[in-house]
């Protein structure tokens, strides 16, 4: 036995590191909105850091164990609590059977990662737990969770070994304007300079059509040279559509695998926390930076990762 | 035109063979998949065919960008010689008309020919699979005789039934799920083009070839029955060489 779902919240899936191999055929990869916090959670419950965890939205579950384990929240701050007691977050926090976890609402960020040690007892559908809403795949029946709902865990743990040693600092995420950092292409070139000069030196804003497939820029219309039709290609993690009207559409976890509107650019892997962290009507800017930096930036993540798995013995 | 490398973000490059759309360039595409998946490249972790790109999907902590692009060119140049290998056909069965395929005489109109003559015109011929997209299993076919004249519907509908076969001009679509759509439906399939529960889920893959068989009512729910049993083989042999 593992948790009870007495309200599932508004949005609460099951997420690992996401469905691979499969986009060849249409089939979009989901997984965590918020990566970096969903590996910190993991490697602090002491998983393997792409371990199925929860991934809950805006008003968080409210769960009751119904066998002791060891958890971890990261990501966004929900204000969690443990029988209505505030509880830290980015630590490893031991509950009991009995206990029930609550969320008080969005003190910063909107997006929060539960990983439970040993991790969740879900079907893995085509090498994946993660849940695709759009195609109901994967995680619980396709869906978010919901009351009554009953995950059971793999191997929980009472305690972990160096219970001390796992915390650390919270990350604390943009609440009035994010910035992000991103290289162009692969369609820079189907742009005007002027559309290009928009894109980079015009903030816009953060629209209301943004779910878990994609986010909608509002701003001036970024130009195109021709209609900003192209031949439909492969899409990837961050990547900035944008279509005839020239409203961008940065696209996210549940995205297509293939498009056919010009791309711009594509948001750096470490910056997208920022923007699946931050709430429609938030200013939005963009910055140009180089592919180098970018790989660089992200190699220097996945070292920073390394380096906590190391100091807690796991690998 | 030459071989263009695109950048798609720190973790995806887009290799393009050209911009039209055509069976040639396609199967050079193809055959950068064949090779990376018969051959695969440490560090590249997944790849996606479309019309006349490859995407190719990779940990930037195993290989470099610069690094990543040699290793093609170098495949690509061993690809000189190589063929594109066996092409299969595989039997699509088709109710046409009916409550499951509205469109039917609109289009026959649209076409100033008779429904018999329409159903000709779309089942004579073979479709091509460029790529699958959109949605899980749903592939982007083409023939390449006889196009109908008529293109999308003036106003899209908001949810048409999977398993819905819809057309404009040379394209025929199979719909693998309910979902919004603007083309015409000629008809519907009892054959599954994607089914989550099967260990293959999926009818088709990108270079396959499609031949719509006509089917009467009755053979349409006995085929029915049989695919849900998981009894249904799907009828595919080889395509001549032409």
């Amino acid at each position: 036995m593992g948790i009870f779902v007495e309200d599932g919240g508004i949005l609460t899936t099951v997420q690992d590191e996401g469905r691979f191999g499969y986009q060849q055929y249409g089939v979009s990869p989901a997984g965590p909105m918020d990566s970096r916090s969903f590996y910190l959670a993991n490697i602090l419950a002491g998983n393997d850091k792409g371990e199925g965890a929860l991934e809950i939205s805006f008003m968080g579950p409210k769960l009751r164990f119904r066998k002791g384990n060891v958890i971890a929240i990261t990501g966004g701050d929900l204000s969690p609590r443990i029988n209505g007691a505030e509880i830290p977050m980015y630590q490893a926090v031991a509950v009991e059977e009995g206990d029930v976890l609550s969320f008080g609402g969005m003190k910063n960020g909107c997006r929060g990662y539960i990983a439970f040690a040993g991790g969740l007892d879900v079907p893995v559908i085509m090498g994946s737990k993660s849940t695709l809403l759009r195609n109901k795949l994967g995680g619980i029946e396709g869906r978010k969770l919901r009351q009554g709902d009953v995950i059971g865990f793999t191997d929980p743990r009472p305690v972990l070994p160096d219970m001390e040693k796992r915390k650390i600092p919270q990350e604390i995420f943009p609440t009035k304007e994010v910035v992000l950092r991103v290289v162009t292409g692969p369609q820079d070139d189907e742009f005007t300079e002027r559309g290009l000069k928009n894109f980079f030196w015009h903030s816009g804003v953060i629209s209301n059509e943004y779910d878990r497939m994609g986010c909608r820029v509002e701003c001036d219309p970024i130009e195109h040279k021709g209609d900003g039709n192209i031949n439909t290609d492969g899409i990837s993690l961050g990547s900035i559509q944008v279509p005839t009207n020239g409203k961008p559409i940065i696209m996210l976890a549940d995205r297509q695998s293939t498009g056919g509107y010009a791309k711009i650019g594509t948001v750096v892997t470490v910056d997208l926390p920022l923007l699946t962290q931050s709430m429609p009507g938030m200013k939005i800017r963009f910055i140009r930076v180089s592919l180098d930096l970018a790989q660089d930036l992200y190699i220097r993540q996945l070292n920073m990762l390394k380096a906590l798995e190391e100091k807690l013995g796991q690998n | 035109m030459a071989v263009r490398f695109l950048v798609a973000g720190d973790k995806a490059v887009s290799v393009e063979f050209g911009s039209e759309i055509s069976l040639e360039l396609n199967a050079r595409v193809r055959m950068l998949q064949k090779e990376l998946q018969d051959n695969p490249l440490p560090g590249v972790t997944e790849t996606v065919p479309t019309y006349s790109s490859l995407i190719v999907h990779y940990r930037p902590e195993m290989i470099r960008y610069r690094e990543l692009v040699k290793e093609l060119e170098k495949r690509m140049e061993r690809m000189a010689g190589v063929t594109v290998g066996t092409e299969y056909i595989k039997e699509v069965p088709v109710l046409y008309g009916g409550t499951l395929g509205p469109d039917l005489e609109y289009c026959a109109e649209l076409e100033h020919v008779s429904t018999e003559e329409l159903i000709r015109m779309h089942s004579e011929h073979d479709y091509y699979v460029y790529m699958l997209g959109f949605a899980p299993g749903h592939p982007y076919m083409a023939r390449f005789e006889e196009p109908f004249h008529f293109k999308r519907r003036e106003s899209p509908r908001v949810r048409i039934p999977g398993r819905s076969i819809v057309v404009q001009q040379n394209l025929s679509d199979l719909i693998p799920f309910e979902q919004p759509c603007g083309w015409n439906i000629i008809g519907s399939t009892p054959l599954d083009i994607c089914n989550f529960a099967k260990e293959d889920p999926f009818l088709l893959q990108a270079g396959d070839w499609v031949k719509h068989i006509p089917i009467t009512e009755k053979e349409y729910e006995l085929i029915r029955r049989d695919v849900e049993n998981g009894t249904y083989r799907v009828k595919t042999y080889e395509k001549a060489v032409q």
